[in-house]
């Protein structure tokens, strides 16, 4: 049995309005109940007091509207601090006072070590020094938690960043006229980075390899499986593996350390020649990359240039298109956040590689990379009508003369 | 959007058929039943696909989770689908080289007899 909000005092017009502190008093004492009310009333403290009997009652209201909850010891269904496990187990976000008697106030310091905010001894308090111990308490447990939710947050700020690092690194680039410009954005609801990835490297010959991919699925193990392809690519690169051998290479990392058989990566790398005039491209179940030429074109690579995602066929082979670049060409790799993205017509159209390649033709002419870059993820964006639901990386290669 | 699920025998094979939108949320109930149809004792699965309006990654692993389980029975997994959108997720993937895929329940059916 309880009996609601019967002790509300204050001098608000609005009671309904006012964020008065919520009391739920636990107390079986009809004595000690009227004098908790009776003193907060006294008070003039802005409270209400909902009371209940037993513990038993008390599990039936928490975690309710309250505030901050006034625990007798005494009571009939438990036993001591007992009553006190059971509240927090509840509701572990409220402040919790003990009331005891004169003769076992070691039992509230107990319960203040258990993880109640403070105790009070019945029969040496009065109204304000009742009502300062509840508001006391609230504010303390209110800010206790957020220094707990600042951690948490913190944690995972931290987290993100050390993915970030992994799934998005810096490029190596050599000479001064190879430039990557990259882009990433995470999706929607997102708090953990997803799995995509990109890395750029250009070796001592002045070959440039660039690759991105995209982990399927979304969350930390994704993106640490992400950090470990990106890893084993550099590796690969770094170490002069024939490029024939490097998507095989990956693969068999990935089979090796994915948790579920399930679980795929889609992969797109391209090697450009030293003198810049050809460029091969490897295919993995990845978006084909595009080919943005100095006449402000967009080239496609021939459709057959697909083959299947990492994970998905033990012994796969990729073999390369090969594709001779005009002057001017650059090349942008994407994941498929890109053109998953809805095409802005007002149904559940979806952008596309078409829509895709028409916006880039309206934003190609004249543009810097770094320019393109950012209104290309702009228009995206707004074509969706408001952030992607899924990461989006894009990795943009250009160069300027040969490198030799 | 939602995803719908229903089962049906037809000869040897029994078919799924799929709608609406598979994606990181919905594709567990897609990966549920075809474990359930494994696990039934169902080694050769067609799934029609005709009535998807959106695919994901996570629903590219689950279709291929589902190959690999049936192929672990000597079974097979086949896809119907004629919309251009969903074979052209298939195709950048390179999954048309691992999935057969026809244009009708009834060409699936003979295919797997």
């Amino acid at each position: 049995m309880t009996d609601l909000g019967s002790a509300t005092a204050g001098s608000s017009p609005h009671p309904a309005t006012t964020f008065a502190t919520r009391v739920l008093l636990v107390e079986d004492d009809e004595g000690d109940a009227f004098l908790v009310r009776e003193l907060l009333l006294d008070a003039g403290s802005d409270v209400t007091i909902q009371r209940v009997r037993s513990l038993a009652e008390a599990s039936l209201e928490l975690p309710g509207e309250h505030d901050c909850v006034l625990l007798g010891l005494g009571l009939p269904d438990a036993n001591g601090l007992e009553a006190l496990g059971v509240v927090l187990g509840a509701a572990p976000n409220i402040a919790v006072l003990v009331l005891t008697g004169l003769a076992d106030e070691h039992r509230g310091i107990e319960a203040v070590a258990a993880g109640a905010q403070d105790y009070l001894v019945k029969g040496t308090i009065d109204g304000q020094l009742l009502a300062r111990a509840i508001r006391y308490a609230v504010e303390r447990k209110r800010a206790d938690e957020s220094v707990r939710r600042l951690y948490a947050s913190e944690l995972r700020a931290a987290e993100n960043s050390r993915l970030e690092r992994g799934l998005l690194p810096e490029p190596v680039v050599l000479s001064g006229d190879v430039e990557a410009t990259t882009r990433y954005r995470p999706g929607r609801h997102q708090s953990l980075l997803g799995g995509d990835f990109y890395d750029l490297v250009e070796t001592d010959d002045g070959t440039v390899y660039a690759v991105i991919g995209d982990v399927a699925g979304h969350g930390p193990d994704e993106a640490a499986l992400g950090v470990c392809l990106r890893i084993a690519w550099r590796t690969l690169v770094l170490a002069g593996v024939e490029p024939e051998a490097i998507l095989p290479g990956m693969d068999a990392v990935l089979v090796g350390e994915r948790d579920s058989d399930e679980t795929f990566a889609t992969v797109s790398m391209v090697r450009v020649a030293p003198d810049r005039r050809s460029a091969r491209f490897w295919q993995a179940g990845h978006p084909l990359p595009l080919l943005l030429r100095g006449d402000d074109t967009v080239g496609r690579l021939p459709d057959d240039a697909a083959g299947v995602a990492l994970g998905v066929v033990p012994g796969t082979e990729w073999t390369a298109a090969e594709v001779d670049l005009a002057v001017g060409t650059r090349v942008l790799l994407f994941t498929d956040g890109l053109i998953e993205g809805l095409d802005g017509r007002g149904g559940r159209g979806r952008l596309g590689e078409s829509g895709l390649e028409a916006l880039l033709a309206e934003l190609l002419v004249g543009s810097t990379s770094a320019r393109l870059a950012g209104s290309l993820l702009a228009r995206v964006q707004e074509l969706n009508g408001g952030e992607l639901t899924d990461d989006v990386a894009l990795l943009l290669v250009s160069w300027g003369q040969p490198s030799r | 959007m939602d995803l719908s699920l229903s089962t049906r025998t037809e000869g040897d094979s029994t078919v799924v058929e799929v709608g609406g939108e598979i994606d990181v949320y919905t594709a567990p109930r897609l990966r549920e039943q075809l474990v359930d149809l494994v696990a039934d004792g169902k080694y050769h699965l067609i799934v029609d696909m005709e009535r998807v309006d959106f695919l994901d990654s996570t629903g590219l692993g689950v279709l291929v989770g589902g190959l690999k389980r049936v192929r672990a029975h000597d079974g097979s997994l086949r896809l119907v689908c004629t919309q251009e959108r969903i074979l052209k997720i298939f195709r950048i993937t390179g999954l048309t080289k691992v999935f057969p895929i026809s244009d009708s329940v009834a060409e699936a059916v003979a295919a797997t007899d």
